[in-house]
């Protein structure tokens, strides 16, 4: 009886293990198969599910002609992100760190807002606002950097605050104000590099998120890579799944190059909560 | 401080838009009637929208935690672990289009699995499954619930100290003892934070569902959809809407972030 139940218990986490392995690659493995095979989906069964390849769907999206332009659009939109929020959040949370300690609490307590706030209701808002007070705004192209900044703002300045906290940036900073640096040469020489590693990673999670942000983009209709995947899935499903396939697998890859950033100093997994 | 400044522009402005447009009238004076109105005759996105989100967080708490579980203790292979949580890191964040084609490939009607299990005489839109309804998203959202509470769960077991367990043990406690009298106290501010965490972000979720389903009768979906067809811009539906979302997932989100601090009580070295 007790062996029996000791075995079981040996085995219970095993099979939760297994199982979420089938939930979590099956759909990545069926999509594969359907982007890549040549039988016809209504001639699929048991016995030829394994067959007839072909890579030509890899090429064909490409070919098209929005491909390229919302391509660069959403990688420039993922560069002013990341620039902008560098911009702001890094001085920000070197002022509070080192000038005003006592408001922590209320500028942590400000960059977790956006949470409450989710994407649809914050566009909303922003249509309903900017519309009859700068039409301009909406119109522009980069209208949607500031808001994937204030989109990413949870974790981007949870992760650089605590590049900073990892840090001890008083001694750097007068040590290095002492030897006659000015601010510039302070933060380029002395803590740059020091929050290099912190400031690369909020980077690179920035970047896939608003690589792969829908919501926003599809209700300012603005035709960025992932509405684009959006409408051509529309047309053409298989060549669809290849392309949503090769995205998934190239922001693995970026959020992959940069969790090795990361390991590196034992900080934990990135997050978007 | 310009951080301050646009802040106040970029997020305060427009909650502000929703909130103050979810209270006008078309005839441009105040009125909560909007406000009624979106609770009333949008019920049943509501109700759709809480339902999901109920179903999805609770199994993602059962299952994120057996998975969290089950990956913490495994010793064999010294790396599985690690990939756990990565792979949830990954996965916890992919909600969206890309999510909903995976699905549509293996489930949907024309799907592999659909295909290969009617084939081998079970058709699982002939019995109660259905990609594009109710059933189909709540196993879609698992894809990212169950991570997201991995993630929110693994330090906690972490926290579990083998200790904790002799300890029970040599006072004569059984393994139900241990986790009723121990491990379970010790989890459950995770867990309940999980829970709300996961609430939230499944009720503020909108691109998954819409790629799978582009009338599905849940409150963001209904959202965009007053958004695109009023021209007008007059319309307090979508913004009553939003401020309802908003209220909704404050409360919840709002519980997480306190249970949170209760929670990582444990967690320090």
């Amino acid at each position: 009886m007790s062996t029996w139940r000791a075995r079981l218990g040996r085995l219970f986490p095993t099979l939760v293990l297994i199982a979420s392995a089938l939930f979590f690659l099956l759909p990545v493995l069926s999509s594969a198969r359907f982007a890549l095979q040549k039988v016809p989906m209504v001639l699929l069964n048991w016995s030829n599910v394994f067959d007839g390849w072909s890579l030509r769907t890899l090429s064909q999206p490409f070919k098209e002609d929005n491909f390229w332009p919302t391509l660069s659009l959403s990688l420039k939109l993922a560069g002013g992100t990341v620039a902008l929020t560098l911009g702001l959040l890094v001085p920000t949370a070197l002022f509070v760190h080192l000038r005003l300690p006592k408001a922590r609490a209320f500028v942590e307590f400000l960059t977790v807002l956006p949470y409450v706030v989710p994407p649809i209701a914050l566009v909303a808002g922003v249509a309903a606002f900017f519309r009859p007070n700068a039409r301009w705004y909406l119109n522009s192209e980069y209208a949607l950097v500031p808001l994937y900044v204030v989109m990413a703002l949870p974790f981007t300045y949870r992760s650089i605050d605590a590049g900073i906290k990892a840090i001890d940036v008083r001694t750097l900073v007068d040590a290095s104000r002492s030897l006659g640096a000015g601010w510039v040469t302070t933060f380029r020489r002395a803590l740059f590099p020091n929050l290099m590693s912190s400031l690369v990673s909020s980077s690179f999670l920035t970047a896939t998120v608003v690589l792969g942000e829908f919501t926003m983009a599809n209700t300012l209709a603005k035709r960025t890579f992932p509405t684009f995947l959006y409408e051509y899935y529309g047309l053409k499903a298989q060549s669809g799944t290849a392309l949503a396939l090769m995205t998934l697998i190239g922001t693995t890859a970026l959020l992959g190059i940069f969790t090795l950033f990361t390991r590196r100093r034992g900080a934990r997994v990135p997050t978007r909560f | 401080m310009p951080f301050l400044a646009f802040l106040f522009i970029f997020l305060l402005l427009p909650t502000y838009g929703v909130v103050r447009k979810a209270f006008i009238a078309n005839d441009g004076g105040y009125t909560t009637e909007g406000f009624t109105d979106a609770i009333s005759k949008e019920w049943p996105a509501f109700w759709g929208s809480l339902k999901l989100s109920f179903v999805t967080a609770l199994l993602g708490v059962v299952f994120g935690t057996l998975l969290a579980y089950a990956a913490a203790t495994a010793r064999r292979p010294k790396w599985l672990r690690s990939l756990v949580a990565s792979f949830s890191g990954v996965a916890a964040n992919m909600g969206g289009v890309i999510l909903a084609f995976l699905f549509i490939s293996l489930l949907g009607r024309q799907g592999l699995a659909t295909k290969l299990l009617t084939e081998a005489g079970w058709n699982p839109y002939k019995s109660w499954f259905n990609l594009n309804e109710f059933t189909g998203w709540v196993m879609v959202y698992m894809y990212f619930q169950i991570p997201l509470m991995v993630l929110v769960t693994l330090p906690a077991i972490d926290g579990l100290k083998p200790a904790w367990r002799e300890a029970s043990a040599n006072l004569g406690g059984t393994t139900w003892t241990y986790w009723w009298r121990v491990g379970l106290p010790v989890l459950a501010p995770s867990m309940l934070g999980g829970f709300l965490l996961l609430f939230a972000n499944s009720f503020s979720a909108f691109a998954t569902v819409y790629a799978l389903n582009t009338s599905a009768n849940l409150v963001p979906v209904k959202i965009s959809f007053f958004l695109q067809g009023d021209v007008t811009g007059r319309s307090p539906m979508p913004f009553a809407l939003a401020t309802w979302m908003i209220i909704v997932i404050a409360v919840s989100m709002g519980g997480y972030l306190v249970l949170r601090k209760r929670a990582e009580r444990w967690q320090q070295q």
